[in-house]
């Protein structure tokens, strides 16, 4: 894990950031987000049945596809994910479970509770988080489990989500493990739960609470994080502390986090023993329309990667040569190769991989290539990575619509020079 | 759909301004207003809608239901207020559970009548 970046690397991060800072002032004025106090400035429609949206802008974020109001969920136009392997803040997906959220936050107030099996139970505040010193830096991609769930066939019911509930951003804070050694994790421990500022209207609606494994929350990557891309975390993304879990679902990625447990049992919770469930079997996968026989808690990602550039339906020019590119991820083995065709999978040809900034974070490719005659096109990315894995050929099908990763297609046409 | 302004289009004085804020003070109280909501369930005769729009409002904005593949079955519909009522403790008294439940199937899965189908759904994409 990189402690820390080049500098120029840094100067683009923080640039990231300071655009985003630039939204968050903005954001603060009394009509911040948009024409009316309805926030829409326009509509998308995302390609599956049922797919159009609202584009809206959210407090500290520029318009981004709406799928519900309350609680919030956004999603970033894919178009984002070709300006830049860092997402910026104000273009980073929101995705929250129930509807009481925070909306005012002063983080000289608020405390991290770190309590169960520890010797001294602790509550600290950010300041106090940043006392721990020597604060570790790395980006890492979070990814919703229900990314591009739309695209499930048969249709997968839940959040009904393009590619965009993904991003990647470099993430500044504490380790867990620093943390958790502070307080004296006891023996016996089997897991830690998180929890943070949001609950739900109902007071017996399931607290949305999480939890790990005690060797991965002590695995020094675990992240308690007060930053995203050099500046504070937007309060739709966690403010003013979140939980980092590098190559891990989103889902595990607490937000406004308030409170750590040291269990000497596995968490019972409803969002880890009843919610976010896979099929207990290799692929994570069932025949469509079928119920997995026995499931475990989602964890870490599978590999991805996907075309920025052309986009579907963009016009190239036959006999011209052509630079595609993209972005691919994985759990944090790395990317070893991203092969790519022009022929809807006919003939691979290997792509060139960008800038490594980590084994967590996005990994731009590119691929020059002519295309002989005119017509329509299939372009397809296949990432494989460090660890061997290699993204499916054809879908496979779980019924939560969780861990999509079939090689994407985009469609274009090559029209005559 | 409108053009907006885009962040990078910020003038630069203000970004430097920015920059001098965040670098300059410690992480700071952040307040923030959501855009008002305007997601409505689609009015409809059956009994469930009301109750649809009282009991399901309650908690959570109507997209959770609008936007929903229009090939979900009356299970599925079954299933989630179930789910709501015994997991998620809403209030949802049994009586309550036969209408809404049609009221969702017919209005937004796949019991939809072509009565009662909508633009959004007859899309074809």
């Amino acid at each position: 894990m990189q402690r820390s970046l080049p500098t120029p690397r840094r100067e683009f991060f923080r640039q990231a950031g300071l655009l985003a800072a630039g939204a968050a002032l903005a954001a603060k004025l009394p009509r911040a987000f948009g024409a009316d106090d309805t926030g829409v400035t326009g509509t998308v429609t995302l390609p599956f049945d049922n797919g159009q949206r609202d584009l809206v802008a959210y407090p500290q974020k520029r318009p981004l596809i709406r799928l519900t109001s309350r609680p919030p969920q956004l999603e970033t136009p894919f178009a984002v994910f070709n300006e830049g392997i860092v997402t910026p803040n104000d273009a980073f997906f929101v995705r929250y479970h129930l509807s009481e959220i925070p909306l005012s936050i002063d983080p000289a107030a608020h405390r991290v509770n770190i309590r169960g099996l520890v010797a001294t139970p602790l509550s600290l505040s950010v300041a106090d988080l940043k006392a721990l010193g020597d604060p570790v830096e790395f980006c890492a991609v979070n990814q919703c489990s229900g990314n591009s769930r739309g695209f499930f066939s048969p249709r997968a019911n839940g959040g009904q989500l393009g590619h965009g509930a993904m991003g990647n951003a470099l993430w500044t804070g504490v380790p867990l493990k620093r943390v958790l050694e502070r307080a004296g994790v006891g023996v016996g421990a089997k897991q830690v739960s998180f929890r943070g500022l949001d609950h739900g209207v109902i007071e017996a609606t399931p607290v949305f609470a999480k939890a790990l494994d005690i060797d991965h929350a002590l695995n020094g990557e675990v992240m308690l994080a007060w930053a995203m891309n050099g500046t504070d975390i937007p309060m739709l993304n966690g403010y003013p502390v979140k939980l980092i879990v590098p190559g891990y679902y989103g889902t595990y990625w607490v937000k406004h986090l308030s409170s750590i447990e040291v269990l000497d049992h596995t968490f019972d919770g409803f969002w880890m023993a009843k919610g976010y469930r896979i099929p207990d079997n290799p692929t994570h996968s069932v025949a469509p329309g079928t119920t997995p026989t026995a499931t475990i808690p989602i964890n870490k990602f599978t590999v991805r990667s996907f075309i920025t550039s052309p986009a579907a339906g963009a016009p190239i020019v036959a006999g011209r040569a052509i630079t595609a590119r993209g972005i691919a991820f994985d759990s944090g083995s790395g990317i070893k190769e991203v092969a790519f065709s022009a022929d809807g999978g006919g003939t691979w040809q290997p792509a060139r991989l960008g800038q490594d900034t980590g084994r967590y974070a996005f990994r731009e490719w590119q691929m020059t290539f002519t295309v002989r005659a005119p017509g329509p096109l299939k372009l397809m990315a296949r990432a494989t990575s460090n660890a061997g894995e290699t993204q499916p050929l054809e879908a496979t099908w779980n019924p939560s619509g969780y861990m999509r990763n079939v090689v994407e297609t985009v469609e274009v046409n090559a029209l005559r020079a | 759909m409108k053009t907006i302004p885009h962040a990078s289009l910020v003038p630069a004085f203000s970004i430097i301004a920015a920059a001098l804020f965040v670098f300059t003070l410690p992480s700071r109280a952040i307040e923030i207003t959501l855009p008002r909501e305007t997601a409505a369930l689609k009015p409809s005769p059956l009994p469930g809608f009301a109750l649809a729009q009282g009991l399901c409002g309650t908690c959570h904005s109507a997209e959770y239901s609008l936007t929903q593949p229009p090939t979900s079955p009356r299970a599925y519909w079954q299933a989630t207020v179930v789910k709501m009522q015994k997991v998620f403790a809403a209030p949802i008294p049994d009586t309550a559970i036969d209408p809404i439940v049609d009221y969702l199937a017919k209005t937004y899965g796949n019991d939809r009548g072509a009565a009662t189908a909508t633009p959004a759904n007859e899309k074809k994409s």
